[in-house]
């Protein structure tokens, strides 16, 4: 998409960093920082380990053969074994123990890797709906101005009055509660911001020589904006995606700390958290080890986007 | 450039009004998505499970079954009125309850969000000055793990270490809850104690605000720090600050001096957003310290599925947050002029 768009546009030289040089420009950049090379690695594990441990679930439900979906985890998530009860980290008890058990003898690993699909399937699919909507009203409200854009601009403040958990609380509260409602409300939730910086960025290219020039020759507006101006819009938008797949987790699985979107049996960061922590401060591990492992992901992606904003150099404002 | 000033400030005023309107048409059209006929609102309000009957009679009396438009009139009107509806589980009206846990909520994320501008602010100006040194990555790292964590494990860990394991500060609640709250006159707990001049409520009020208080401040730092870096790299590159550095001025003139006072401005619309992501913030804080305020009672409405409730804090929440945002453009005004331009 970005060399169609490299070839479409007159003034190469508006194309931003990185993307003439294309993959191996990230690869140099990234093997001097060892830092967005580590995260890129926790990263890639954890959206491939979220695939295949998400499709064996997936599998399991279908073929009702429930075992499957714990197939290469160290234990059964789901199991009831008051042996080991509240048992402490050991790392004796390598890989099951190493983060400890909860009330009913769950191991915590276990839990943590068997919610991490749930997790990364929601980011991913919140970021990109939210990126979908706000590019086509956006870029359409930027493109036509007038009214349009009046309207969009109003309707976001309105959106955006409100802190992104609230909304979302309510939203999850009246679209009852579940996973799926969840995602939708997230997506209510982001939109804006996106339409917002879509909106700034065609407003920015709107004036520019090769919009002029397609404009003159006759091609259509939907063509203009899609194929010349969301590709050359698009670049600080990914860095801001990035940044946001953490924020999405963050945000899930505080609404699941507080009891929204969650199904009571099933394992989720945040309502792993909410329930160990009437066992605290005896029982520490419960409650903190799904909460670092948000932490850690949602760091490696803020590296991550921090480079990548970096990278297409552009500064985003909204 | 004096005269322009009410202009601006009315520009800025009518926008506001107009996202509150959009705001409620946005929460009006999200009720009555979720609940299209006359009985399903009147079920979403009472959230009793009454008969067919009885749900018809409460939504007559609520004037639940006349058109779209009367509907959101009355509404906005009731908004106004401060008739937010009947809380479904306390059966008084959803404006007393937030009268007795907003302040309590405000005082605490006005006290945490100040915390985070002061280190923000501060650590911003020591990272840009410091720029690419280790000072600079060790703030950078800093707040990448109070900002990416979060804002339960922020308030775990903090609990955990200040107060069960070095018993510094009280664990839970707002006050000692041997001692009697001053009567409300204000709603805000340490002005009615001064009020009363009732010391041992403030010394234990003080206490335990610490933890909720810092944690917020904790979690909604780093978003300024990044900016105020941003913004003091910038400055630090101005001509009028190499001329101060080559009038002899000593680095810390220079840099506390020229380049924070003019880095500092774009902050100021920042402290809005902080403002709304602490009250979003401070759901979870006060729900985890058993503080009792506006957040402690959302969970709790969550919980019980009252939905008058839910939407009553959403829109007064909706309404704070705007109103700060109004506060911050205006502020913004007066701190640089040229903003009144536009």
């Amino acid at each position: 998409m970005a060399n169609a768009a490299g070839q479409a546009a007159p003034d190469e030289a508006e194309v931003p960093l990185g993307e003439s040089s294309g993959f191996r420009f990230i690869y140099r950049f990234v093997k001097k920082d060892k830092a967005s090379l580590v995260s890129g690695m926790i990263i890639g594990a954890f959206l491939l380990f979220s695939i295949v441990e998400g499709v064996l679930q997936q599998v399991a439900s279908y073929v009702k053969q429930p075992s499957l979906g714990w197939a290469i985890l160290p234990t059964n998530p789901e199991i009831i074994d008051f042996h080991s009860s509240l048992a402490a980290p050991s790392l004796a008890q390598f890989p099951a123990g190493i983060l400890g058990y909860d009330y009913n003898g769950r191991s915590i690993l276990s839990e943590i890797l068997y919610a991490a699909p749930r997790d990364a399937v929601a980011s991913v699919l919140v970021v990109l709906s939210a990126i979908i909507i706000g590019m086509i009203l956006g870029i359409t409200a930027g493109y036509f101005g007038g009214w349009a854009d009046e309207i969009l601009m109003r309707v976001t403040d309105a959106f955006l009055a409100f802190p992104a958990i609230l909304l979302a609380i309510a939203l999850a509260f009246l679209l009852g509660n579940g996973y799926y409602t969840v995602l939708v409300a997230l997506v209510i939730v982001w939109w804006p911001t996106y339409a917002r910086f879509f909106r700034a960025q065609t407003l920015s290219l709107r004036a520019r020589g090769y919009v002029e020039a397609s404009k003159l020759s006759g091609i259509g507006s939907a063509r203009i904006m899609f194929r010349h101006i969301f590709p050359n819009a698009v670049d600080p938008i990914i860095a801001i995606a990035t940044l946001d797949f953490g924020n999405v987790i963050l945000t899930y699985s505080t609404l699941a700390f507080i009891g929204i979107g969650v199904e009571v049996g099933i394992p989720e960061w945040g309502s792993m958290t909410s329930e160990g922590l009437s066992y605290l401060p005896g029982v520490w591990w419960w409650a903190l080890y799904p909460g670092i492992a948000i932490m850690m992901i949602v760091i490696c992606f803020s590296i991550i986007g921090d480079r990548i904003q970096d990278l297409v150099g552009g500064r985003l404002t909204y | 450039m004096v005269s322009q000033f009410p202009l601006f400030l009315a520009r800025r005023a009518v926008n506001a009004v107009v996202t509150l309107m959009l705001m409620m048409a946005l929460v009006f059209a999200l009720i009555h998505v979720v609940a299209p006929t006359p009985d399903d609102l009147a079920r979403l309000y009472t959230g009793a499970h009454l008969s067919q009957a009885q749900l018809a009679e409460v939504a007559h009396r609520l004037g639940l079954d006349q058109p779209l438009w009367v509907q959101f009139l009355n509404y906005v009107v009731n908004f106004f009125q401060g008739n937010l509806g009947t809380d479904t589980i306390y059966g008084i009206p959803e404006i007393l309850v937030i009268e007795r846990f907003l302040p309590i909520t405000f005082e605490m994320v006005v006290i945490g969000s100040l915390i985070g501008v002061i280190i923000g602010v501060f650590t911003g100006a020591i990272a840009a000055s410091n720029r690419n040194t280790p000072t600079d990555y060790g703030i950078k790292a800093t707040y990448l793990v109070t900002w990416a964590a979060p804002p339960f494990l922020a308030a775990i860990v903090l609990q955990l270490v200040l107060a069960y394991y070095l018993n510094l500060l009280p664990p839970s609640n707002v006050a000692d809850l041997t001692l009697v709250a001053p009567p409300a006159v204000t709603g805000l707990p340490m002005v009615d104690s001064i009020m009363a001049q009732d010391w041992p409520y403030l010394t234990s009020y003080l206490h335990h605000l610490v933890l909720p208080a810092l944690t917020i401040g904790l979690i909604s730092f780093g978003s300024i720090t990044r900016i105020t870096r941003a913004s003091m790299v910038d400055a630090l590159d101005k001509d009028y600050v190499k001329l101060a550095y080559m009038k002899g001025l000593p680095k810390r003139n220079v840099v506390y001096g020229t380049a924070f006072r003019n880095a500092v401005i774009p902050i100021v619309t920042l402290i809005a957003l902080t403002f709304a992501f602490a009250i979003g913030g401070a759901i979870v804080v006060e729900y985890i310290f058993a503080y009792h305020g506006i957040g402690y009672f959302t969970v709790d409405a969550i919980y019980n599925l009252d939905y008058p409730a839910i939407l009553a804090i959403t829109v007064i929440i909706g309404l704070s947050v705007i109103v700060a945002n109004l506060v911050a453009d205006v502020l913004y005004g007066i701190m640089d002029p040229r903003v009144r331009l536009t």
